[in-house]
């Protein structure tokens, strides 16, 4: 059992506080996926995890023991790096093997699990290269196999796709979720990637400047952005957030309305706007326009509506879909 | 294109290839000075020293009197060459099996940029900015006997003081102190910036895979200043060949020429003596000698794609 549990985190660098008050628990076997924007703290949260970064308050607990003094190497946990971090000077089989090496495995033992990891990884052609001999997505999966054969209760991953092209991630991300399946352990991914976090996780962390905005599953943050943030942060492209006061709900201060819940129609509707850009992406359109009095909406239109920039129409909001957001910005509930 | 054989790049394409890019003309333009500079400084002074090497000549007037090979025969027999020769072969084992180490281990410990390790840096790195004759003076006032350090701390232990600069067993011992003293500092800079440059990705996966700091230091480290490492054992090389201005002022050869380097004995036998046919000669077995271990290291060491 390994789950992860962070007790009242604090992490600062002087006197940059960059977590200020964290407590997150990973079920065992999750796959979590933590997202937010840039520089709000998740590689240091993951590496408060790792035991590479020591936290100046609280504790940390992997598969319930309190692990906040531990090396690294003693938490049963494994990493991976966005920039692979492979020894350019072993082959690939000396790189998966290294860890094992310094545990002194048996020999026997370790031959076996670096096959093991050879062959889930597609990797047994490449076993007597050297890092600069693969490309990008190998090398990947050079870290990933170095991570696997130890047989840690606890993955993190830091960004470890983006360095890959948009092909190799898709194939990738398929790869690392039948990993998940096969390996039966604890995952936490940190990603920039919409896609990644909706698709991988079981559990999505958001968060911001250092706190969380919420935990939840993707759907569930999806439909129910509990703040403001999270509404703009979740979904491709972004939910509009706009001024309740210019659609006519005074009671609330936002209304959040995802592009895709949005009618657009050239004859009636409830806001009249003008067309600015349209995006033809072949199985949607988006349309960015501009609605009078309310400001820039965007609109994700099903399959080819023939539409030009200039062009005049009506956007149609769909009531059942609206998230109202208070001067906080946290949810209201429409009684 | 559709050809119907595939078209094969031929010595002259190639050719016309590195005509056009301008590596040619690259070459054409930079490689006269180069080549003038080298044969005005190098070659001819040494086809010169060639040439003297088979008089006997004091260095007045042209030399008339040609001995053949009877310089290299006197090199040959002469027993404090064989010295001078050893001690050389002695700086290069201490260089490399002590300072180099030495200054591995200190570039270990203060590789990482902060306030402290900057003012140690700066400490280990001043003998290497003293000049050659200072450090030798500075060294010798340390080991006098009468007044210097030595004799205070001799004083101070109430035992009878020693003169280890005119000890015959003990003189070169200390002449290869001051010497690791003088350029540890120099190999420990090439190895800080080396180790600058080791990703610290690379240090931290070692530390999650288990790898203790030694282990780190043997399995990522140095493997990674390994080009860094055959470079600065090369220049303790070619260095300790060098060896003479740190000599003169510490024992200037003695006692009874034991403590002599391959330069100071071309110093103190040829020129001081006036023989500048002999020293000619040991020029020419220098520079030959110099000649060949850079080849043949370039060649075993240096070559192998070492990135
Ligand atoms: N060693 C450090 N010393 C000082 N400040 C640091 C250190 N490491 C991180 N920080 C600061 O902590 C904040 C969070 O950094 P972190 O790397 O965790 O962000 P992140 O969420 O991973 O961002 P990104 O998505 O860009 O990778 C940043 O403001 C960063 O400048
Ligand atoms: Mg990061």
């Amino acid at each position: 059992m390994a789950e992860v549990r962070l007790q009242n985190v604090e992490k600062a660098f002087g006197n940059l506080t960059v977590i200020p008050d964290m407590t997150l628990t990973v079920p065992d076997g999750s796959f979590t996926v933590l997202v937010g924007p840039s520089g709000c703290g998740k590689s240091t949260l993951l590496r408060i995890i790792s035991g590479l970064e020591m936290p100046t308050k609280g504790e940390v607990l992997i598969g319930g023991q309190d692990v906040t003094l531990e090396e690294p190497s003693d938490r049963g946990i494994s990493m991976v790096f966005q920039s692979y971090a492979l020894y350019p000077h072993m082959t690939v089989a000396q790189n998966i093997d290294f860890g094992l090496r310094l545990a002194k495995t048996p020999a026997e033992e370790r031959e076996r699990r670096v096959a093991e990891a050879a062959r889930i990884l597609a990797l047994e052609d490449f076993l007597d290269r050297k890092p600069a001999q693969l490309s990008g997505g190998q090398r990947q999966r050079v870290a990933i196999g170095r991570s696997i054969v130890r047989q840690p209760g606890v993955f993190l991953f830091d960004e470890p796709l983006s360095n890959l092209d948009a092909a190799l991630r898709t194939q990738m991300r398929v790869e690392l979720a039948q990993l998940h399946q096969s390996l039966d352990a604890t995952m936490i991914y940190v990603t920039h990637d919409q896609v990644e976090a909706m698709t991988l996780a079981d559990q999505i962390v958001v968060m911001n400047k250092g706190r969380i905005e919420q935990v939840g599953a993707p759907m569930d943050l999806y439909d129910h952005p509990e703040t403001e943030f999270v509404a703009g942060f979740i979904g491709s492209p972004r939910m509009n957030l706009l001024p309740g006061s210019a659609i006519g709900r005074e009671d609330v201060n936002t209304v959040g309305v995802r592009p895709e819940h949005i009618r657009a129609d050239t004859a009636d509707g409830d806001w009249p706007a003008t067309a600015q850009v349209v995006e033809t992406l072949g199985a949607d359109t988006i349309l960015y326009a501009k609605a009078e009095r309310i400001g820039d909406v965007t609109v994700r239109l099903p399959g080819h509506m023939r539409l030009s920039a200039g062009e005049p129409l009506f956007l149609t909001p769909d009531p059942d879909y609206l998230h109202l957001f208070d001067e906080g910005g946290r949810r209201v509930n429409a009684a | 294109m559709a050809t119907a054989e595939t078209r094969r790049l031929t010595a002259p394409d190639r050719l016309r290839r590195s005509l056009s890019n301008g590596r040619v003309s690259a070459a054409l333009i930079l490689l006269p000075p180069a080549l003038i500079l080298f044969t005005l400084f190098v070659m001819l002074p040494l086809g010169e020293s060639v040439w003297y090497s088979f008089f006997s000549w004091n260095g007045y007037g042209t030399p008339t009197d040609y001995v053949g090979l009877e310089n290299y025969q006197r090199i040959a027999g002469h027993s404090v060459f064989h010295t001078a020769v050893g001690n050389t072969l002695k700086i290069v084992a201490i260089s490399i099996l002590l300072q180099m180490p030495l200054a591995l281990l200190l570039a270990l410990l203060i590789y990482r940029k902060t306030p402290t390790n900057a003012v140690f840096r700066l400490i280990f790195f001043v003998p290497y900015i003293l000049a050659e004759v200072a450090a030798g003076l500075i060294w010798s006032f340390v080991f006098d006997g009468n007044y210097g350090v030595t004799a205070s701390i001799a004083q101070s232990l109430g035992t009878e003081s020693f003169f280890i600069l005119a000890d015959r067993d003990w003189a070169f011992v200390a002449v290869m102190t001051v010497i690791v003293w003088k350029y540890f500092g120099f190999h420990m800079m090439i190895y800080i910036a080396a180790l600058q440059s080791v990703p610290e990705d690379l240090i931290e996966a070692a530390r999650i895979e288990g790898a203790k700091r030694r282990q780190i230091v043997r399995y990522v480290q140095i493997p990674h200043i390994k080009p860094a490492i055959i470079v600065s054992a090369f220049f303790a090389i070619i260095g300790a060949l060098q060896v003479f201005d740190i000599i003169i002022p510490l024992t200037n050869g003695g006692p009874s020429n034991q403590t002599h380097t391959i330069v100071t004995y071309l110093y103190t036998f040829g020129l001081t003596r006036l023989n500048i046919g002999f020293g000619s000669a040991v020029g020419v077995i220098l520079f030959i000698a110099a000649i060949t271990v850079a080849v043949f290291y370039q060649r075993f060491f240096m070559q192998r794609g070492q990135a």
